[in-house]
């Protein structure tokens, strides 16, 4: 037997200490907005009563980080862990948030049935992708998956589906239910979309190390091996995009409640390139990257924009090339390799 | 009996546009035999692998396991049936540590690839399947190392290692020593005749080098040109006139070469 296996590896001083990292992370999360609250002189019961603009303000930016990164998690299922190279994910956000919208406004749906309804159109949309998986591989899989998400991107911004979509100007006029309302009580959003996140990430943790998710990673390093040794590899990948699907339409939902107007562009290309980016930052295939990822891109377009107003976009593109050039592993897989932990 | 015969072909058939690599290949495995195909270069013993291990679709021509018609089985579900293959080429899970090689080479034929909600070290009888595995080829060690680390000889037994975990009983190998140090060939085809003979399992063998399957071949066939040249035991190929007059001389030329250069 060997000492370097995990499973005979000497216990660690308890389960504490070894998640000391993800729950003081947590921790200051939730301390966050009373902080941020102190900071600028409110008091702690202002977060509470949802008066503190400032904490109100940051909670804001900490939401669209929280909700970028169950996106860019989903995605890290897809490419980093599976090895799926899908330019299409934009689709699966596109429709959770769009759902939600036209469910909620249209038709008057409560919020349960809503997200009922939209675990459903995850899973259905996974399938619908899904069914070229056997056929297309690699490069020709992006382009399929790039051609759907292009279709629907079309598609909501036509006049005839306005009535629900509102066209090339978004989707609008979503009033949120009283439960999950960002407005009346912005720090109940924060904490829901910050324990969506966590969940996510936890679950997604125990996928990756479960028979079903080392599949996904053998599949990643070798299909032809993957299918030689009697794995259907065909169902695998079904089973990492549903997740992934079903995710990401969930973070679209919570878009959709969160932000004053749904805008065709979560179904375009660019939106997929932002979850690209975000995984490249954060380092791929770690999915805790993915986190750190959504947070690093989307501070880091909030500040370049902030000091640097007009020219805020240039550098953020230099900033990508930089890291990409010189943080090749982003910054979990980086972290990661000086600790000796390998790839 | 019919049941001691393990691998069965009729028949078979493979065609590239005008090219005929195999030629109505009728072969018959006995069940628990050491069976090497040799021939040289260009004498379709490649393409008739691929047929036999489900890697390529064969023209015309049927493929029996144990009676059973395979000949347009789909791939992932050969291995289910217990047949185990490996290629010329080292094909591993480059980024995966040694171990998980072979624990996801076990885990392929047993139940419990589905459980997403499960830590994979719950499945402990893969686990230690994978570990005793790890131990036979000689690789416990080294089970902590990524893949790609391996030097090629260690890398060639981790190959062997990911088809054994499974315990098939038909082994297909395509050059199991190709790309290997001269050394270290005799000790990689003892392990391989170890496994045989101890298990009762069925061995096709691939072979371009004559000389390596000698000694551990119970029954050789002999490809020419897309075709069955002769077929017997060690001393009757190597007795057979039709064999030696057609390419004999020529095959050991070619191992004289190889082992001045080893």
């Amino acid at each position: 037997m060997t000492p370097a296996t995990p499973s005979t590896r000497p216990a660690l001083p308890g389960w504490l200490s070894r998640n000391l990292g993800p729950l003081g992370g947590l921790l200051a999360l939730i301390a966050f907005p009373f902080v941020v609250a102190a900071q600028s002189g409110d008091s702690p019961v202002a977060v509470l009563t949802n008066e503190s603009g400032n904490a109100k303000f940051y909670q804001g930016l900490f939401i669209e980080v929280f909700i970028l990164a169950i996106y860019a998690l989903s995605y890290d299922l897809v490419l980093g862990v599976t090895g799926l190279l899908s330019f299409g994910h934009a689709l699966f956000f596109g429709m959770g948030a769009y759902a939600t919208g036209i469910l909620i406004k249209s038709f008057g749906w409560e919020l349960g049935p809503t997200i009922v309804a939209v675990i459903g159109i995850g899973v259905t949309q996974a399938l619908a992708v899904g069914v070229v998986l056997p056929r297309v591989k690699g490069v020709t899989f992006a382009l399929v998956t790039l051609g759907m998400a292009s279709v629907f991107h079309i598609v909501v911004q036509t006049h005839e589906l306005s009535p629900w979509t509102g066209g090339d100007v978004g989707l609008q006029g979503l009033v949120p239910p009283a439960i999950l309302n960002p407005n009346a009580d912005r720090l109940r959003f924060y904490l829901v979309s910050l324990a969506v996140m966590v969940l996510a990430w936890l679950a997604y943790k125990r996928f990756v190390d479960s028979p079903t998710g080392r599949v996904c990673n053998a599949i990643r390093e070798n299909e032809g091996r993957a299918l030689m040794l009697g794995y259907n590899t065909f169902v695998f990948k079904l089973i990492a995009l549903t997740i992934a699907s079903v995710t990401a339409a969930l973070a679209g939902s919570l878009h959709a409640l969160y932000q004053p107007i749904v805008s065709p562009n979560v179904a375009s290309l660019s939106f997929t390139v932002a979850a690209l980016l975000m995984i490249l930052m954060g380092g791929v295939g770690t999915l805790t990257g993915a986190l750190f990822g959504a947070l690093a891109y989307r501070l880091l377009a909030f500040f370049l924009d902030r000091w640097f107003g007009q020219i805020a976009d240039v550098l953020l593109g230099v900033v990508y090339i930089a890291l990409v050039l010189f943080v090749p592993y982003g910054i979990v897989g980086t972290w990661r390799r000086r600790r000796g932990r390998g790839a | 009996m019919p049941e001691t015969i393990a691998l069965e072909t009729r028949r078979l058939r493979k065609q590239f546009g005008g090219l005929v690599a195999v030629d109505d290949v009728d072969l018959r495995v006995q069940a628990g035999s050491f069976h090497a195909i040799i021939g040289p270069n260009g004498a379709g013993k490649t393409t008739l692998f691929n047929l036999l291990s489900r890697t390529l679709d064969p023209t015309s021509g049927q493929i029996y396991f144990k009676g059973r018609d395979i000949t347009r089985l789909p791939l992932h579900q050969t291995a289910h049936l217990g047949i185990g293959r490996s290629f010329q080429i080292t094909n591993v899970f480059p980024n995966l540590s040694v171990l998980e090689n072979v624990r996801l080479a076990c885990q392929a034929v047993q139940p419990g690839s589905f459980r997403f909600w499960e830590d994979h070290r719950r499945l402990k009888a893969v686990l230690e399947r994978a570990h005793a595995v790890l131990e036979q080829v000689g690789l416990a060690a080294r089970a902590a190392l990524p893949a790609r680390a391996l030097p090629q000889g260690d890398q060639r037994k981790l190959e062997l290692g990911m088809i054994l975990a499974p315990d098939p009983s038909l082994l297909l190998l395509d050059e199991p020593t190709a790309g290997m140090a001269g050394e270290q060939v005799p000790e990689l085809m003892e392990l391989i005749g170890a496994v045989q003979k101890r298990g009762g399992k069925t061995v096709v063998l691939v072979e371009h080098n004559m000389n390596v399957v000698m000694r551990a071949s119970d029954v050789i066939t002999v490809m020419h040109q897309g075709a069955r040249l002769a077929e017997g035991t060690p001393t009757e190929i190597t007795a057979n006139p039709a064999v030696q007059s057609a390419y004999l001389g020529e095959l050991y030329g070619d191992l004289g070469a190889t082992q001045e250069d080893a």
